[in-house]
């Protein structure tokens, strides 16, 4: 903690890899729908 | 799954690698980063704000080569390639004007200044603008696709004469550009450390890598749109 | 006579077909010369109206004389494309000409009105609008030309373009301003430098690019024009 309040950019670098890893997560998440999706279509079709 | 993999640890890894090092006038070991005058803290915008404007061009070639293969074979898929690409590329194209004019505005004093690269990006931005209008203006599916390809190409043979013209007719502010007889062109050819280097190129690396899985996704969407349509 | 010369004296035939068929419905209706004109006389009254007693230096002026070309171009040089597929010509079109005929018949017939829309802004604007200054006439006149013709050529096939997409006027300067930019960039800094008394070394530069624009731009046009042609 100490570390973080004297080298300021780091906190900033967390946040940054913090939303990196969530949109990753979300377009990991977005990818299974769509194959669930493409499942379904196909076996109707 | 291996892209996925290596995409999300490439560009934590980047982001780590663009945040860490300091940034002191000699640099001394091999982790930190050179002092470039007049840039200072924000030289670390490059490892970010270049290869979304890198994605912005090739999403813009991409959707061409789609919009080609679609007036060879008329595979409509092409055209669903074709259009997602542009739709990706403009999303790139707005966040490589707005991280700019942010820097910009630090830099240079003011939001927008005209800089040939800046000219550049404004141009691609008004091309995605008129190929959507055009797209949302056509209803008939194979029209559509075959003028958006059409538009696409034209565009694109028109673009590369800008890399004649903006030297002839303005000077650059970008870095990159000073001293630099051909520096005014909308390319960039940074002075960049080893260090410096390797990590831009990981970072390039990496936004390619999520351009490719964003526009895997997309299509696959697309085509699950396009076949609901179909049946209903 | 040989097949391939009686082919190509057929094909001379139905462009200047195509051409003159414009061309004589324009003399009839004289659409889009009295649009064009009319739009040629209010933007520069405006201007006029806009820089009151002011006096504008040549730099600025050089640039206005492009906005006035650029936006009465796209009041009048979509018509003959539009035209065809308002009163459903285009269907009579497609089957008595080759493609490459009608493109470059209607080339051909914007080059004129684009030639001659040009003549009318020149000459207007350098009699109202004190302060524009030509020093180079001879090199004023070469931008002039060349400019007008990458105009005409590149206005031609996003016309073709939106009069398929049938939404008439309101996309034309949209889609052709990107692709007109580079042109226009051009020749707004020769006119600058004709305004300035520049020498024709000056400006080897902008020629060269203006002509290779106007290569590029009708070559690609050409390739691609049938596949928005035909159905």
């Amino acid at each position: 903690m100490e570390f973080l309040a004297e080298h300021q950019l780091y906190i900033v670098m967390i946040i940054v890899v913090g939303i990196w890893l969530g949109l990753f997560a979300y377009l990991f998440r977005l990818e299974g729908r769509i194959r669930k999706l493409e499942k379904e279509t196909d076996r109707e079709s | 799954m291996l892209l996925r993999g290596t995409l999300g640890v490439l560009l934590t890894l980047v982001i780590v690698a663009a945040f860490v090092p300091p940034i002191v006038s000699q640099p001394q070991s091999w982790y930190e980063f050179p002092l470039i005058p007049g840039l200072e803290e924000k030289a670390r915008i490059i490892f970010f704000h270049v290869p979304t404007a890198w994605l912005s061009v090739m999403a813009f070639v991409t959707s061409m080569f789609y919009g080609i293969r679609y007036l060879r074979k008329r595979d409509m898929m092409d055209d669903l390639r074709s259009s997602s690409a542009a739709g990706l590329g403009l999303l790139f194209c707005i966040l490589a004007t707005v991280t700019g004019a942010i820097w910009a505005k630090f830099n240079w004093g003011s939001f927008w200044n005209w800089d040939p690269r800046e000219t550049s990006i404004f141009v691609l931005l008004l091309i995605y603008g008129a190929y959507f209008s055009l797209r949302s203006a056509v209803e008939v599916e194979e029209k559509r696709a075959t003028l958006s390809s059409v538009y696409s190409i034209i565009a694109a043979v028109t673009v590369p004469f800008f890399i004649f013209i903006m030297p002839r007719i303005m000077t650059g502010l970008h870095p990159g550009a000073k001293g630099d007889p051909d520096g005014a062109g909308p390319v960039i050819d940074f002075k960049m450390s080893l260090n410096m280097r390797v990590v831009f190129f990981a970072s390039l690396i990496a936004f390619t890598l999520l351009f490719i899985w964003m526009f895997n996704l997309r299509v696959r969407a697309a085509r699950l749109e396009y076949r609901h349509q179909l049946k209903g | 006579m040989t097949s391939a010369e009686r082919y190509s004296t057929r094909w001379v035939r139905a462009t200047v077909a195509v051409f003159l068929k414009d061309w004589h419905s324009e003399l009839r209706t004289r659409y889009a010369i009295s649009a064009l004109g009319m739009f040629v006389i209010t933007t520069i009254a405006m201007i006029l109206f806009s820089l009151g007693s002011e006096p504008a230096s040549p730099e600025v002026l050089a640039g206005m004389l492009w906005v006035v070309l650029f936006f009465a171009a796209m009041s009048g040089l979509s018509r003959t494309f539009v035209m065809e597929e308002e009163r459903g010509t285009a269907m009579t079109v497609q089957l008595q000409a080759p493609p490459s005929a009608v493109y470059f018949g209607k080339l051909l017939f914007n080059l004129v009105l684009g030639a001659g829309l040009t003549l009318l802004t020149v000459v207007l604007y350098a009699l109202l609008i004190e302060g524009f200054v030509i020093r180079s006439t001879g090199l004023f006149v070469g931008i002039i030309a060349l400019g007008s013709i990458g105009l005409a050529s590149a206005s031609t096939i996003i016309a073709a373009i939106i009069a398929r997409a049938n939404t008439k006027g309101t996309l034309y300067p949209v889609l052709s301003f990107p692709i007109l930019l580079p042109l226009l960039m051009t020749v707004i800094s020769g006119t600058r430098m004709a305004s300035e008394g520049a020498s024709w070394g000056d400006a080897v530069g902008e020629f060269q690019i203006l002509i290779s624009y106007i290569v590029v731009v009708t070559t690609t046009s050409y390739l691609l024009f049938e596949y928005i042609w035909k159905d």
